[in-house]
């Protein structure tokens, strides 16, 4: 049987509430899971972050992204346990295209330095259409 | 890219042709997970910039909307905000 396996990554966003132990176990428990229907490649545990807004009245969370192995059928099984887990704020499975993997470390400096005036351009934009 | 004549409607305007930033760092993809990259293609108010305003290129329009899409449901980025 060719088993077709796909690449994916999946960012867990659980409740401050929990407390750091509390929301690390809930990601064990899901490693675990991931790791019985693939494998886990890697794990990056982003620690707590400050919401862009309030999600149920909170306004942080900590931030897991996981990095896994599996076939396309337990994307599916995964987001419903994501959903009846109490605790979770926020999921997302995204499938990594593998012509991008070679190097996802390096994006944060790269971003930085070649840095894009949006203003000096909106600015710009903005007289030309007044013309 | 080779020189091309600005076209007609930019006449009497000192020509600076935008180019777009994903096109200029060969970026592969556009990560959702790039909070301060993509801080720069939203207003203020946390609306996506149009093209004409950021310069970016039509194909990078379209994985950059998709990204930031991502982002706020993440609440790595906010839906909006005053």
């Amino acid at each position: 049987m060719a088993e077709g396996k796909n690449l994916y990554e999946t960012v867990i966003v659980t409740s401050a509430k929990l407390g750091e132990e509390g929301s690390a176990a809930l990601v064990e428990r899901f490693k675990a899971l991931i790791a019985e229907h693939g494998t886990v490649q890697s794990v990056d545990d982003w620690g707590k972050r400050r919401f862009a807004y309030p999600i149920e009245k909170q306004t942080e969370g900590y931030y897991t992204l996981i990095n896994f192995e599996s076939g396309p059928e337990f994307t599916a099984e995964l987001d419903r346990r994501y959903h009846i887990t109490d605790g979770i704020m926020r999921t997302l499975i995204v499938k990594r295209d593998p012509r991008h993997l070679a190097k996802p470390q390096q994006r944060a400096q790269k971003s930085e330095e070649a840095g894009i005036d949006v203003e000096a351009i909106a600015v710009e934009a903005v007289e030309e259409s007044a013309e | 890219m080779p020189e091309r004549p600005e076209r007609e409607i930019r006449r009497g305007r000192k020509g600076r042709r935008k180019v777009c930033t994903f096109c200029v760092d060969r970026a592969e993809f556009i990560d959702y997970k790039d909070v301060a990259k993509l801080r720069r293609f939203i207003s203020e108010r946390g609306k996506i910039l149009p093209r004409r305003v950021t310069g970016t290129c039509a194909r990078h329009q379209r994985e950059l909307t998709v990204a930031i899409k991502r982002a706020r449901h993440l609440a790595l980025l906010p839906y909006t905000s005053d």
